[in-house]
Order: structure tokens, then C-alpha cells, then sequence
């Protein structure tokens, strides 16, 4: 067998759509009609995404090949077969939406170029190919699928108490199609300043000072316990003719759930499982990608595999449940994808056999549970007394973190759980709530420098 | 089918049932490190506790979860005065006090006090 190495970026190429000339940007941008970037929100207001996210994913190359929001046979293939124009795979539409109200306010038409801009500074432009309607509820249905179109994995109808599904609802009707350019470059905050590697600087460094020729992806929205950290552990004995020299977690950071926790405790909390040592910080690094999770289980997995690609992971671990909330999706609808394919949802094989498709080799992973008679934490396919499994829920966890009972550091590391403590003395709270996702909305991860606007 | 709800016992609640018939009636989970009450609930109790509280849902383990620290905390008080586990009832009598109780929790939940 040969020795695996590191696959290209999706699509062939990395995108860099990132301007970082102070002169060239300020020519670019120069008498451009100028358009402040707005949350979307839930209707009590609760923001639920913000569209910044997709953009820095966008020109920073964790998304590639795709350079800017769709155009409407774009958005009409991914979703009929999660391809893009190009004919490579990709799983979600990614959408720069605004109002009726704001669009017939802009007066912008395609061949035009719009100045986003972000806290009252130029943040982003968008050459305009194309302006088109779409109907937000029937975007958000195909985005997800339904149990009548894609019986396969589809359990229960989507509705408003899915997040990604609301996301997508709630999207203005009118696109503004066209590839993005960030033209000033954002300063990042504590503690997101530490783990940000975008694609080209995470292949750099996994390349010349990490030194791994192969690297697993984890993919966290959560403070890790310490079944993640055995699933970490077992799934990166994949590899070639060794385990992986690497684990790479990845962490969703933007707009969550309520009852999720805070972005600064997950990415804390999981470099603390490598700060005090239970991976060794030399086979584990913690980093992050901004998105506004969308919980679409294979769907999701399609896009943690694009981004994990991109950064330069030759494996990527997915476990029960990947990505999802409430029973919409089969439990095991993302490992289905992997291992046959739904053809319901373009996929006739598993998307790293198709053509234009991914190169990352999934790892499939059942549970991890602590076992008392094995008295171990044992694989779910390797135990013997499932009747006498103890499972590591998240939510019997929360309940435990909400009651102030420090975990057993069989359950949490206790370094991992004061990072949780660490946040919640911040925001007063240990989970996300309103309160954080309006806070975060407002201040964001990043600040932008000041910059003029030249008129043209 | 029933549903259960698992009432940690930290050191201090150890304390308040210790000697009673209750201490036999202590999980022991993940290698003695973590003791708990398990409280049987009737499905059509359990779905009382659901639509009361918007956040709580059914976990795999069929536990009863993400229902506030203020519901959790009365499952415990009646359990230590009835010295019993049959405490569901009791509960269920509190339930408008603990919804507010609840909803105060979206904002604020005092967090412990450790190094």
C-alpha cells in the first residue's frame, strides 16, 4: 500500500480572496455603494447568523473552490445534487442575501461592485453577476431534504425547532450573486486570535513544524469530555502503515444553539486536553472554522470534509450523530454517506468515490461508553455488557455543569471543566442563551482596522 | 415506557440521605467516581415535565434532560424529606413555581466557586 499523503485542496485550488495591499484595496473600493452586513434573526430578534462568518470562510479558503455567493443554477444544482457549477461537491448554498426594503434602497444591478462593510468599516466587496428571488422555505426544505425525497436518512419533517433549517427560513428572498474579496483584513480577538490557521497557513504548519504526513480531523461544536477524547484517541489509530501522526480538531465557531456552549469554552477546553497532556500537544492542534452551524448531519459532513480537505487533513473521523440535533436524520445517516452513498442526495457512492469529489478518507466511528465490568472506557463494537453501558450524554453533562458539580475526571478532565467555569464567570452564564448570541452578534470575534472609503 | 431523571449526589447531598435506606439505593457510575439516585418517572408524568419546560428532552439513555438546575434541585429536596424515591408527585406540585424558577435561569445561573 502506498504511503498516504496530503491531499490537494478541494477543487484543485485554495482560494485567496483576501486583499491585503492597503493601496490596492482602497482602488478597489473606491466610489462603491456601501452596505453595513446585518445579522439574520429570528423573529424575537435572537440573531441566528451572520453572513460576515461565510465570507471570511469564503476568501480564506476554507470553502474552496467556492469564491462567493451563488449564482441561481449554482444554488439550483446544490440542491438538486450538491455539485457546483465546476462539477465539484459541495454541500450547501452559500447565499448573500438582503431584504426587498434594503435592495430597492442599494439600487445596485449586476456589474456593479457593493463595499460590505462590517462595525462601520469596509470589510468585503461583492462583484455583482447576478441578482435573483428565491423562496427562503423552499431553499431551507431542499437544503435539508425530507423523508418523502430522501427516504434513505430523512426520519421527520424539518421544522422551525431545527437551527440550520431556521437559518435558511429566514434568509432574505433577494441573492446578490457574485465572488467576495475581503479588503481589510480583520484583527482577531482572544482568545480566537490563537487558533485561527486558515487553510494555507494550517498545510504550512502541519507541513514544516508539526511535521505530519497524515493528519484526522475532529470536528467539535462542543467542550470535549472524555468520550470525544477517546474518540480522538481510537479513531486517529487509522492511518497507513502507522496511526495518524496527527489529530486536528476543528471547531464550528459562530451562532449556536441555546443550551451549546460558549465558542471561548470549547476552543479552551479543547486545547486544554492537550495543554495538560491527554494527547500530547506534538499529535494535537486546536483550530477553528466560522460558521454558523447548520446541524445537517450528512449534509454537514459533506462541508466539515470540504473544509478538513482544505486544511490539509488526509482523514477525517465522523461519529454517531455527526453534526445533528433532535431525530430528523438516521443516527448513522453521516456514516451511510460515507460508507454507500445517497442517491437521493446525489450520492450514488460515498463522496470520496466519485468523480469531482473529495479526497479525505472518512473514518467511521460508533460510542464510546464507560464500561463497569470492563471497568475501561470501551468501543460500543468491541464490548460485550452493552446492558451495563454508562454513556457520556451531553446533556446529562449539562445537567451536571448547570448544578455546579465538578465532573469526575473520568467523565471531563477537570483542567477542561474549569475552562468552562473560566467562561462562565464571563458571561454568567455556562451555555449559550439570548443574551451571549445578541453580545456576540454585536462585538463578533474580530475588529477591523479603520480604513477611508477614496471617493471614485 | 418510563422515563428516569438522575439526581447527582455531590459530598453535601451524600451527607443529607447518608444512613437512610436511601444509600442503598445509589448508583455508583463510571468506577465509583460519580453517585447518583436514579427516580423512575411514569411516561405520562414525564410528558407533564416535557411540555413544561421547552428545553427538556428524552436523552438515548431514556433520562430525562436539560430541565433546570431549580427542578433538579426540588427532585432532590423532596427526595431527602421523604426519604424515598417515590417523590415524582411532589414534584409535580411545584411545577408552576419551578417553571418561573426555570425561566429566570435563561439568564443567570451562578456559577461555582473552584480555583
Amino acid at each position: 500500500m502506498p504511503l498516504i499523503k496530503t491531499p490537494p485542496p478541494h477543487g484543485g485550488k485554495l482560494v485567496d480572496r483576501v486583499v491585503k495591499k492597503r493601496e490596492i484595496a482602497e482602488k478597489m473600493i473606491a466610489g462603491c455603494p456601501t452596505f453595513e452586513l446585518k445579522p439574520t434573526t429570528l423573529p424575537d430578534g435572537t440573531p441566528i447568523r451572520h453572513v460576515y462568518r461565510e465570507i471570511m470562510s469564503v476568501c480564506y479558503g476554507f470553502f474552496s473552490p467556492v469564491e462567493g455567493s451563488m449564482v441561481q443554477n449554482e444554488l439550483e444544482r446544490v440542491l438538486n445534487e450538491r455539485r457546483l457549477l465546476s462539477e465539484w461537491i459541495f454541500p450547501y448554498p452559500i447565499l448573500f442575501d438582503v431584504s426587498e426594503e434594503d435592495y430597492k434602497a442599494l439600487n445596485v444591478k449586476e456589474g456593479d461592485r457593493l463595499l460590505l462593510m462590517l462595525k462601520g468599516q469596509p470589510f468585503a466587496t461583492i462583484d455583482i453577476e447576478e441578482i435573483y428571488k428565491i423562496d427562503p422555505v423552499d431553499v431551507a426544505t431542499r437544503t435539508f431534504g425530507t423523508p418523502e425525497k430522501n427516504p434513505e436518512v430523512v426520519r421527520e419533517p424539518f421544522n422551525d425547532k431545527h437551527p440550520g433549517y431556521v437559518i435558511y427560513k429566514m434568509h432574505n428572498p433577494v441573492i446578490i450573486a457574485g465572488k467576495y474579496t475581503i479588503v481589510n483584513e480583520p484583527k482577531f480577538k482572544e482568545p480566537f486570535d490563537r487558533f485561527w490557521f486558515p487553510p494555507a497557513k494550517c498545510r504550512e504548519v502541519i507541513k514544516n513544524e508539526k511535521k505530519w504526513r497524515t493528519v484526522i480531523a475532529h470536528q467539535t461544536r462542543n467542550v470535549p469530555h472524555v468520550g470525544h477524547e477517546m474518540l480522538m484517541k481510537c479513531a486517529a489509530y487509522t492511518g497507513d502503515i502507522e496511526p495518524c501522526n496527527g489529530i486536528l480538531v476543528n471547531a464550528i465557531i459562530g451562532a449556536k444553539r441555546r443550551g451549546d456552549y460558549p465558542d471561548e469554552a470549547i476552543l479552551e477546553g479543547h486545547e486544554a486536553v492537550n495543554k495538560y497532556g491527554y494527547i500530547k500537544p506534538e499529535r494535537h492542534m486546536v483550530t477553528f472554522t466560522f460558521w454558523d452551524m447548520r446541524y445537517g448531519n450528512p449534509i454537514e459532513s459533506l462541508l466539515h470534509g470540504v473544509i478538513r480537505q482544505n486544511m490539509g487533513c488526509t482523514h477525517h473521523m465522523f461519529g454517531r450523530d455527526h453534526a445533528a440535533v433532535g431525530e430528523y436524520y438516521d443516527i448513522y445517516a453521516t456514516q451511510i454517506l460515507w460508507s454507500e452513498g445517497i442517491p437521493s442526495f446525489g450520492f450514488e457512492a460515498p463522496p470520496n468515490e466519485v468523480d469531482y469529489g473529495l479526497k479525505i478518507i472518512p473514518q467511521n466511528m460508533a460510542e464510546f461508553w464507560y464500561c463497569p465490568v470492563c471497568q475501561e472506557i470501551a468501543y460500543s463494537e468491541s464490548c460485550g455488557h452493552t446492558d451495563a453501558k454508562q454513556k457520556f450524554s451531553g446533556s446529562f453533562l449539562r445537567g451536571m455543569v448547570a448544578e455546579g458539580v465538578f465532573p469526575p475526571r473520568v467523565v471531563m478532565r477537570p483542567e477542561v471543566y474549569k475552562q468552562i467555569v473560566k467562561w462562565w464567570k464571563v458571561y454568567n452564564y455556562p451555555f449559550v442563551n439570548r443574551r451571549y448570541l445578541e453580545m456576540k452578534n454585536k462585538e463578533l470575534e474580530i475588529d477591523l482596522p479603520a480604513m477611508e472609503v477614496p471617493k471614485a | 415506557m418510563p422515563h428516569y431523571i438522575s439526581v447527582i449526589l455531590d459530598d453535601e447531598r451524600y451527607e443529607k440521605i447518608k444512613g437512610t435506606p436511601l444509600e442503598e439505593k445509589i448508583t455508583y457510575l463510571f468506577g465509583g467516581q460519580l453517585k447518583s439516585l436514579i427516580v423512575e418517572v411514569p411516561e405520562e408524568k414525564s410528558e407533564k415535565i416535557l411540555k413544561a419546560f421547552d428545553k427538556a428532552r428524552i436523552d438515548s439513555r431514556g433520562y430525562i434532560e436539560d430541565v433546570p438546575v431549580a427542578f433538579r434541585r426540588a427532585v432532590f429536596e423532596e427526595i431527602a424529606k421523604a426519604k424515598s424515591l417515590d417523590v415524582i408527585d411532589k414534584v409535580l406540585e411545584r411545577l408552576d413555581d419551578l417553571v418561573e424558577a426555570g425561566k429566570k435561569e435563561d439568564e443567570y445561573i451562578p456559577p461555582p466557586e473552584i480555583e
